[in-house]
């Protein structure tokens, strides 16, 4: 393993500062800082204009299906829990497993856009979409965006894959993470609570 | 593999689909309300928190780091509470 450099390293030791001290590149974290503070935006706006709007959130809330994004949610968790066991068989020298856990993670990944893709085709039948009303407009507008970081989570754990290192497992797992820590804060927040 | 980081990577997985399980049967109940919502919410805070300390790595890194996303966490999951509150209050 190779772990991040101590806090109390020497500053040329630490070229990104304190962003040195967390797992995988510093880059990622710049953009998983920069993805939290968007998505907290994002759910802080939908949580004020439920408030405000609070009996046309019930009823577009009483349209989704809480059980589809309650499987999505075990989906991606087990997707994340597949990628943190490829980042320790990686860093103990087992790069088959490492790839073999990933490839599940991947997986995983792609049954969690198919699972959203039916909810957006039953949306679809019914005649909601985009701009049915606010709610929908939110739903779509933060599932939708998460489903991008999905898909772009894919395309990083492929190439982490190829390029099998332990420091870009640890990169690449860690945006991976990013998207898990967002869909189980936002499927309460747009499924669950009334 | 190195089994205790391992076995922790597990044992907060299995934490993470009881929770999940445990807010899917709150939610899914029809059971509303400020406890409803106050539990479903703590229960996404507390594997917000496995995530990132068991998942992301987050457990050896200084405390700052830690504060900082905790703090992010908390105000996702307070936030909401509080504003689905008002209506509530409001009857």
């Amino acid at each position: 393993m190779d772990p991040a450099p101590a806090a109390n390293a020497a500053p040329e030791d630490r070229p990104w500062g304190a962003l040195s001290d967390l797992p995988g590149h510093p880059m990622m974290w710049v953009l998983i800082l920069t993805e939290v503070v968007t998505f907290g935006l994002l759910f802080l706006t939908f949580a004020v204009t439920k408030a405000v709007h609070s009996d046309l959130f019930a009823a577009g809330q009483a349209q989704l299906d809480p059980v589809l994004g309650g499987i999505n949610t075990l989906v991606l968790i087990t997707s994340g829990w597949l990628a943190a066991l490829a980042v320790e068989a990686r860093s103990a020298g087992q790069r088959g497993a490492a790839r073999l856990h990933l490839g599940g993670a991947m997986a995983l990944g792609l049954v969690f856009i198919v699972i959203k893709a039916a909810e957006y085709a039953a949306k679809a039948q019914a005649g909601i979409g985009l701009e049915t009303d606010t709610f929908f407009t939110l739903y779509f507008l933060l599932t939708g965006f998460h489903l991008l970081h999905v898909v772009l989570g894919i395309v990083i754990l492929a190439a982490v894959a190829l390029s099998d290192s332990v420091e870009n497992l640890k990169t690449g797992t860690a945006f991976w993470h990013m998207v898990d820590l967002v869909w189980v804060v936002m499927y309460p927040l747009v499924y669950l609570i009334g | 593999m190195t089994q205790t980081a391992a076995r922790q990577v597990t044992r907060a997985w299995v934490l993470l689909v009881l929770l999940t399980l445990l807010s899917l049967g709150a939610g899914g109940s029809g059971w509303t309300g400020l406890t409803a919502n106050g539990l479903i919410l703590a229960a996404a805070f507390a594997k917000g928190r496995w995530m990132l300390m068991d998942f992301l790595k987050l457990r050896g890194v200084p405390a700052g780091w830690q504060a900082l996303f905790l703090c992010w966490l908390g105000l996702v999951t307070v936030i909401p509470w509080a504003t689905a509150a008002l209506p509530l209050l409001r009857g």
